[in-house]
């Protein structure tokens, strides 16, 4: 039983240590986006949802209730485009 | 005593995953030697308070006095470095005497030296210099026996400036995420193209417009990296002059 119990805290450890990194890499991402719309000299007070489209491409949603499409184009430029 | 190993291997994973967390977001070491620019292009300093309490020994220190050096720590991570107590000039070692200026392609033989992990001696005095810039705008405390105060803060060796080393910061600087880097990126080349259209017609001087889109860009580059990678928002804020000599210096501009 000993060792389950241990297989089974390890693996409880393993995963509330991923948490962390989860939401970091999520806080830098919106703090990016954010960052990124700011840029294109558009409003977002607060990003409260970001969804990936694919690579480089996400659509974001902020409190204020803009959406914004952002993503590279072809020629290297990042778009911000409002929904 | 088999359990008691397992909670401490457990718990040793867990505090060495808390400390991996521990952001080192301007922990890229420093690069290359600096170059001397221009005269011209003076720091950016500002005047000392007159309001300033004239007890600073009890005061907390505020964000300027406790902005970290190059010589005073060995780490380049904010956190830490906000905690190191801030030197003033008169603890700042000599400053080098100047090098002479050298032309891009010394620049790009620099950039590519720094590739191979150059220990760069020479950036300490930079940081010296840097240092010197920022006791000049701590605040001096006032004193009724020195109403005149000596004008320590102004520096002795040239502002610096290397060109290849703050876009391999900004490069590597984890203040700024991968699209914002990319659209700050596209901004620049748009400034660049605007220069290059003006140099290619027949009135060479740049337009208030142009120094208005360049100061602009600057502004959204310090903002966002003060609060990420202040000693990198420094270095850009003190070569803002330098960096625009040598755009409006068709000349300089045709080197980068």
């Amino acid at each position: 039983m000993a060792p389950h119990i241990s297989a089974f805290t390890l693996t409880v450890v393993i995963l509330l240590g991923g948490v962390p990194f989860a939401a970091a890499d999520d806080a830098s991402l919106g703090k990016d986006l954010k960052a990124t719309i700011a840029l294109q000299g558009m409003t977002c007070d607060q990003l409260v949802e970001s969804k990936r489209n694919g690579d480089s491409d996400y659509t974001a949603s902020c409190k204020d209730g803009n959406r914004y499409h952002i993503y590279v184009n072809a020629q290297g430029r990042v778009i911000v485009q409002k929904l | 005593m088999h359990r008691l190993a397992i909670a401490g291997f457990l718990l040793v994973l867990s505090v060495s995953g808390c400390a991996w967390m521990k952001g080192t977001a301007t922990s890229e070491g420093r690069r290359d030697a600096q170059v001397p620019v221009a005269p011209n292009s003076a720091p950016q300093t500002t005047p000392p308070p007159a309001s300033t309490p004239p007890t600073p020994v009890a005061t907390p220190p505020s964000p300027a006095s406790t902005l970290p050096t190059e010589a005073g720590s060995s780490t380049d991570n904010g956190s830490e470095r906000s905690s190191t107590p801030a030197k003033t000039s008169d603890a700042a070692p000599p400053p080098p005497p100047p090098t002479p200026p050298v032309n891009p392609a010394s620049r790009s033989s620099s950039a590519k030296a720094r590739s191979s992990g150059d220990t760069r001696p020479a950036k300490v005095a930079g940081a010296a210099t840097a240092e010197t810039r920022q006791s000049g705008s701590s605040p001096a405390p006032p004193s009724a026996s020195s109403p005149a105060p000596a004008p320590a803060s102004t520096p002795n060796a040239p502002p610096t400036l290397n060109l290849a080393d703050l876009e391999q910061r900004l490069r590597e600087t984890r203040a700024i995420g991968v699209f914002t880097k990319l659209s700050l990126k596209n901004q620049v080349d748009d400034l660049l193209n605007a220069f290059r259209e003006l140099y290619r017609g027949p009135d060479k001087h740049p337009s208030a417009e142009l120094r208005q889109r360049y100061d602009l860009l600057l502004l959204k580059v310090l903002t966002l990296l003060q609060d990420g990678d202040p000693p990198l928002a420094s270095a850009i804020s003190s070569s803002r002059e330098a960096i625009w000599s040598i755009l409006a210096d068709p000349d300089k501009f045709a080197k980068i």
